[in-house]
């Protein structure tokens, strides 16, 4: 975190909206390159962390990072929830943005090398967790067992699906999705996520599970991989609060005695439970 | 120093602040510590006053509507405008033209506005935007006590006995009245508090009586008679000080004790116990809200004639006190932005007073009093076609169908508002402290705020740009300073004679009546100098209250939300007021229905889930929010959200009318 | 260790007026209220006024300031950036001790964790700061609970101590020596000490009898806070009395929760304002299109007596965050400033 330091850490980069992608309803994909050539070439990101994204005139906001360090273009996959991502939904090709960061901790990746890695997103959930899955794709021999468990609301919620299609040639990638309510055509799997787990016969041992999606589901589902016998400190989420200054100042995305933008935003299951707060 | 003394300009309080000005800047605010009224307090609105101030939602250049679209003109360009638009509505002008004023204009310019009305544009329809409420209020302590203003003070809270709360949560509206309250209470003083719901203030008194939607006026009528039946009132100063004792016993005498607790909930001897102590005590106040919440006329008289029967008006340390959700709701009317009124409360009717401001003025006025706005827009068949608009407070224009389809709408505003847009021609005028200008707070007091920074983009004060109207009907005001537009006000004003500017700014304010026989003000209605005695406020003998029936087994309050002021147009304008008004709307996108956990039960609903509420008006679909706050049968919904006014509330515009008891029989489907 | 003779001390503030923005207690003339603030002279300065309104920190966070000035043509996509810090050299003259003790809890909570606050560290970069020994107690303090007075113990540049008819002049910095020397200032001995420590001494026992309006033994309530055993019914007390004002945390000398906004002016470029916030208020956490981690108004005031006076949060100031200067308590429209808090735990805890 030495290099970020040394940066003045309020002033943000300018970049340029290079492309922009829609993804699922609400969501689209925007393809970004700084104007500074130097702080392009030099943007390191780890998986996990996140930006603070300014939208002109409207404000700044937090967005977690999807694009994984080597070969992927820097992109943000940005949900429309209030007044910055709305007006960034609005922007095309051409437009400029200013970025911070990346700030938080990112995905402990030198920990979990050799083990099984199961990723469970609901929705959107797959957009922090994306950056990690092509990390581990990327390393295929350092690992286990990979497998994706997702779900969504209908099947126009799947995000990232021609994503998913290139995945699946890797070998020894698994892949299982669910949707709660089919529409017409849908030949995949109905129900929650949790229904997954079994489905997919996810191992415990020497595995490490990420957890991302709505408060509910990620209650369930982490219910139902503890008492497969997967511990706490096996479960791997990020969490997403409010945040205004991303430099662990500002106080507002505090759980407890922890700062979501310096602590986090990934954490195991076993810290989240100390919080003292709801997720 | 970078800190210059002011006056918050939010609500009726009042409070002292301080701005903090650099570089002809507003940079911040900060409370004042020996400020009378707020001793250091400020609310989540005081402490983010320089929010607003130093906003750039500003209306920056006079503008005239050509072809559907607005032109950035001169000032003189678009009073040319409006006086040629408007001489046509001159000679029928007390059928054809309105003025709508603001209770967020300072004394100065609300006296303007009206003397335009009156002397240039020959008309008396004359309305105090949204207000009706405090007028009612202004009606029973006129007529009643001679007294047209709250008859306590609030540095006397601390000192009273027992406080009577009556209807709508005073912590959110007036928060430094509340805790003034609830420093009290926890200093000994009883408190009773009596709503529907339990709000902030019910759960700080000693005693909350849950009664039932609408019932305020029968629970005050028992309270009045169980003093009547159990001898408990003050005999003496009835005797001595009041008249029409007769007429109101005989009216509350129709009420019947035995149904008391069907119709409030409350039972007979829970008011006995209430009404006992009332009287007994030493002192004692009743706190009732004014404004759009207000209450109607019948209830504020039986409050008033409740507190003359505990013999607690004109003494010390007592007061009926309604209270303004406005800064300058009190001197809008001591302005006299009213069809039937001059500055002071004196009557437009009063033949000595027209002349006085006829000779003062230099026109012949219509004695004639003018029309409400409102009932004028409600009125299919109003000759209604020019309305000229002072600084409209509210982000939801109400009648907005019908504006839309006048001739012609002239708008003087500071802030960008939702209501331009109805406008043919828009002034801007300075804002509060770009110009001088007193505020009237709801315990009379007449405060200054100086000015401290140059207006926005030039923009011109009421002060010179009325004049410059009136000069183009060959009218010759001169006024050099705000300071001169007082000078006339209390040259007319009875009740404001001995006031001056310097007076005012040596003493935080000056409390009216202040003249030659108070020449320091008046901190509250003393009985012993009044002169008169007090008269009971008439009252009529009808109990009823609205009652459920099968198809609609419900009552639905509407009231204000968890914040006061969400549709508020000034509101909009700060970031940390704005966001805590809007917190509520990340949760419940749509809005929210209370209702108690045993009501989600039998429904089958649970929080979160989206129900229809169904009336005989319409319907809405509003999500579920389970609370202790209401009681089985009764529900509430926060009127703030754009939707369910617009397409549900708006609809029952009136029961809206009716004051602060808004019950809407209802019945909730699930979906 | 130095002495100057009263009547001189202001010569001290007129000297650094010289070379610095000069910032002190000043009463308001109208109204007697006592303001921490830019002064045009010296003069202006009171060095025996009470505990200022407001807080000094307001120099180094102050309530709304502005950090960047963008400008985005839409058309020509050009952006036009200003990073806006004050960098300018400010005195702090006479501040009194917990108000010093509260500069130095932002210090290490904005430049002592992981980033450094660049916004924070130019206010405070070229800083030269004169404490001020309160030799007598005002009415609203309890520094003496909190261990922030009645004497300023680090952080200064020169600490001044009224000692009759001289102010006794410590030093605290090479820059304060420096200065100290500069001014000709004649040297102190051993008996100036012990006439300090007299004077202290006679503040700490004065505070009985003069200062009654707060008592807050926080001491006795860390442990409970720190572990949450406290029960349901004190925080509800508490959160029932709450206004949601704010006051209390922008009265703070050591709160510095912030808000940042972009402010588009009528000239069309933008202001990136950082103004105070509270973690009192509800919007202050909730995220849109989602729930609220910290609903109820008793958890609100919960989390900021936690960050006061837990032994967890007071590691990042390595020190509990109440300085004992009782501002909150007069501001709040509830009772619950504070002192009162820490009295309702105790009261539990002793019952």
């Amino acid at each position: 975190m030495s290099d970020v330091q040394k940066r003045v850490v309020t002033i943000p980069e300018i970049a340029t909206v290079v492309e922009v992608k829609d993804e699922i309803q609400d969501v689209k994909t925007f393809y970004l390159k700084f104007d500074n050539p130097e702080v392009d070439a030099n943007f390191k990101i780890k998986s996990g962390q996140f930006v603070m994204l300014t939208v002109f005139g409207y404000g700044e906001s937090a967005i977690s990072l999807p694009p994984s360090p080597e070969n992927d273009r820097f992109h943000l996959s940005v949900r429309k929830v209030g007044k910055v991502t709305d007006a960034l939904h609005n922007l095309v090709a051409g437009d400029k943005v200013g970025i911070r960061g990346p700030f938080g901790n990112g995905f402990p990746f030198e920990e979990i090398k050799g083990k099984n890695i199961i990723y469970v997103a609901g929705g959107i959930g797959l957009i922090p967790l994306r950056s990690s899955i092509v990390h581990v794709l990327q390393n295929r021999k350092d690992f286990g067992r990979i497998i994706v468990l997702l779900g969504a609301r209908t099947p126009n919620d799947l995000m990232y699906q021609n994503d998913i299609e290139e995945w699946l040639k890797i070998e020894g990638f698994e892949c299982y999705v669910t949707v709660d309510q089919k529409t017409e055509g849908w030949k995949g799997e109905t129900g929650f996520v949790n229904s997954l787990i079994e489905k997919a016969n996810v191992p415990v041992e020497n595995t490490v599970a990420f957890v991302c999606g709505p408060p509910v589901m990620f209650n369930s589902v982490i219910g139902d991989l503890m008492s497969r016998g997967l511990k706490d400190d096996c479960i791997i989420s990020t969490l997403e609060r409010h945040m205004k200054c991303g430099i662990g100042k500002c106080q507002h995305c505090a759980i407890g005695r922890t700062l979501v933008c310096t602590d986090g935003p990934v954490y195991t299951y076993k810290q989240i439970k100390t919080l003292g707060e709801v997720i | 120093m970078d800190y210059k003394s002011g006056v918050c300009n939010f609500c009726g309080t009042g409070c002292g602040n301080y701005l903090n000005i650099q570089d002809g800047k507003v940079s911040g605010v900060f409370s004042s510590r020996n400020h009378p009224v707020s001793k250091g307090r400020l609310c989540v609105r005081g402490w983010h006053f320089h929010e607003l101030l130093m906003t750039d939602h500003r209306i920056s250049s006079p503008m005239i509507k050509v072809d559907g679209n607005f032109k950035n003109v001169s000032y003189d360009e678009a009073i040319s405008f409006m006086m040629e638009k408007m001489a046509k509505y001159s000679d029928n002008a007390a059928e054809e033209t309105a003025f709508l004023a603001s209770p967020r204009s300072s004394n100065e310019n609300n006296y303007l506005f009206g003397k335009l009305a009156r002397s240039v544009f020959k008309t008396n329809n004359i309305t105090l935007d949204s207000e009706s409420g405090h007028r009612s209020s202004m009606n029973v302590l006129g007529e009643g006590a001679g007294f047209p203003g709250m008859t306590g003070s609030l540095e006397d809270i601390s000192k009273t006995k027992f406080i009577l709360v009556v209807g709508s949560d005073i912590t959110k509206m007036n928060p430094i009245i509340g805790s003034e309250i609830h420093k009290a209470q926890m200093a000994g003083t009883k408190v009773v508090t009596i709503s529907s719901r339990v709000t902030q203030i019910a759960r700080l008194s000693n005693v909350h009586l849950q009664i039932k939607p609408g019932s305020k006026k029968s629970f005050l009528a028992a309270m009045a008679k169980a003093v009547i039946e159990e001898n408990k009132l003050d005999a003496d100063f009835v005797t001595a000080s009041t008249e029409g004792f007769d007429g109101f016993a005989t009216s509350v005498n129709k009420f019947n004790m035995t149904d008391v607790l069907s119709l409030t909930g409350i039972d007979s001897e829970t008011i006995k116990q209430m009404a006992g102590e009332l009287c007994s005590a030493e002192s004692a106040m009743a706190f009732w809200s004014t404004g759009i919440s207000g209450l109607d006329q019948d209830s504020v008289s039986y409050i008033y004639n409740l507190m003359l029967l505990a013999g607690k008006i004109g003494e010390e340390n007592c007061g009926a006190n309604p209270i303004t959700g406005i800064c300058n709701l009190q001197g809008g009317y001591d302005m006299g932005t009213a069809p039937d009124l001059l500055t002071g409360f004196q009557k437009l009717s009063d033949n000595d007073a027209a002349a006085k401001f006829e000779k003062s003025w230099g026109v012949k006025l219509n004695k004639d009093s003018g029309k409400d706005l409102y009932e004028m827009l409600a009125d299919k068949n109003s000759k209604l076609k020019c309305l000229v608009v002072a600084d409209h407070d509210e982000g939801i224009v109400k009648y907005s169908k019908e504006i839309e389809a006048l001739e012609f709408v002239a708008y003087f505003g500071t802030f960008e508002n939702p209501f331009v847009k109805f406008a043919d021609v828009v002034f801007p005028i300075a804002g509060v402290i770009e110009d001088e200008g007193t505020y009237t707070n709801t315990e009379r007091r007449v405060q200054l705020s100086r000015k401290r920074v140059e207006p926005f983009e030039n923009v011109m004060p009421g002060w010179k740009l009325f004049p410059m109207i009136a000069a183009k009907a060959s009218l010759s005001w001169k006024y050099s300073s705000p300071e001169d537009v007082f000078k006339e006000i209390t040259s007319l004003t009875p009740s404001y004679s001995g006031m001056t500017y310097e007076k005012i700014e040596k003493s935080f304010g000056l409390q009216w009546p202040c003249n030659d026989k108070f020449p320091e003000g008046c901190k509250r209605l003393d009985g012993a100098s009044a002169g008169r005695k007090f008269k009971f406020a008439p009252v009529t003998g009808s109990f009823a209250v609205p009652s459920a029936s099968a198809d609609y087994p419900i009552l639905l309050i509407a009231s204000q939300g968890q914040h006061f002021w969400h549709q508020n147009n000034i509101m909009k304008k700060t970031y940390i007021p704005k966001r805590e008004y809007n917190a509520t709307l990340l949760v419940y996108p749509k809005g929210y229905i209370e209702i108690c956990k045993d009501d989600a039960a039998k429904l089958q609903v649970r929080e979160h889930w989206n129900v229809k509420i169904v009336s005989s008006h319409g319907s809405m679909i509003v999500a579920v929010k389970i609370s202790e706050d209401v009681k089985t049968g009764t529900a509430y919904v926060p009127y703030f959200i754009r939707e369910m006014i617009s397409s549900f509330l708006l609809e029952h515009n009136q029961e809206f009318d009716r004051g602060e008891d808004t019950i809407i029989p209802i019945r909730i489907e699930r979906i | 260790m130095y002495l100057i003779e009263k009547n001189n001390v202001m010569k001290l503030a007129e000297e650094l007026a010289k070379s610095y923005f000069l910032y002190g207690p000043v009463v308001d003339k109208e109204t007697k209220q006592v303001f921490f603030n830019k002064v045009e002279s010296a003069s202006e300065i009171s060095l025996t006024a009470e505990i200022p309104s407001i807080p000094p920190k307001t120099v180094v966070f102050p309530q709304i300031e502005r950090i960047l000035e963008y400008k985005y043509e839409k058309d020509s996509k050009k952006v036009q950036m200003n990073a806006d810090f004050d960098t300018s050299s400010k005195a702090l003259f006479g501040i009194r001790p917990c108000d010093l003790t509260g500069i130095l809890v932002l210090d290490r909570f904005f430049m002592g964790l992981e980033f450094v606050d660049d916004v924070y560290l130019e206010h405070r970069k070229r800083m030269f700061i004169v404490s001020n020994t309160c030799t007598v107690p005002f009415k609203q303090c309890f520094c003496v609970c909190t261990d922030s007075g009645p004497a300023a113990e680090e952080g200064y540049d020169l600490n001044l101590t009224d000692l009759g008819d001289m102010y006794l002049v410590e030093t605290g910095s090479d820059k304060g020596r420096e200065f100290a020397e500069k001014m000709g200032l004649q040297k102190a001995g051993a008996e100036h000490t012990l006439e300090k420590k007299n004077a202290v001494d006679k503040s700490i026992s004065l505070f009985e009898k003069l200062a009654t309006d707060n008592k807050a033994w926080i001491s006795r309530v860390m442990n409970r806070v720190t572990t949450g055993f406290i029960k349901d019914e004190v925080w509800e007390h508490i959160g029932k009395q709450c206004f949601e004002c704010g006051a209390c945390t922008f009265v703070c000398p050591t709160c510095s929760c912030f808000n940042i906004e972009d402010h588009n002016k009528f000239s069309g470029s933008t202001d990136r304002l950082r103004t105070w916030d509270s973690c009192s208020f509800e919007g202050y956490t909730k995220m849109a299109g989602d729930h609220n981690p910290r609903h109820p108004v008793e958890d609100r005031r919960n989390k900021r007596f936690f960050c006061k006076l837990s032994y967890s949060q007071s590691k990042k100031y390595l020190r509990p965050g109440c300085v004992g200067c009782g501002r909150c308590q007069w501001v709040c429209p509830g009772d619950i400033g504070l002192p009162n808090v820490v009295t309702y735990i105790r009261r539990e805890i002793t019952e």
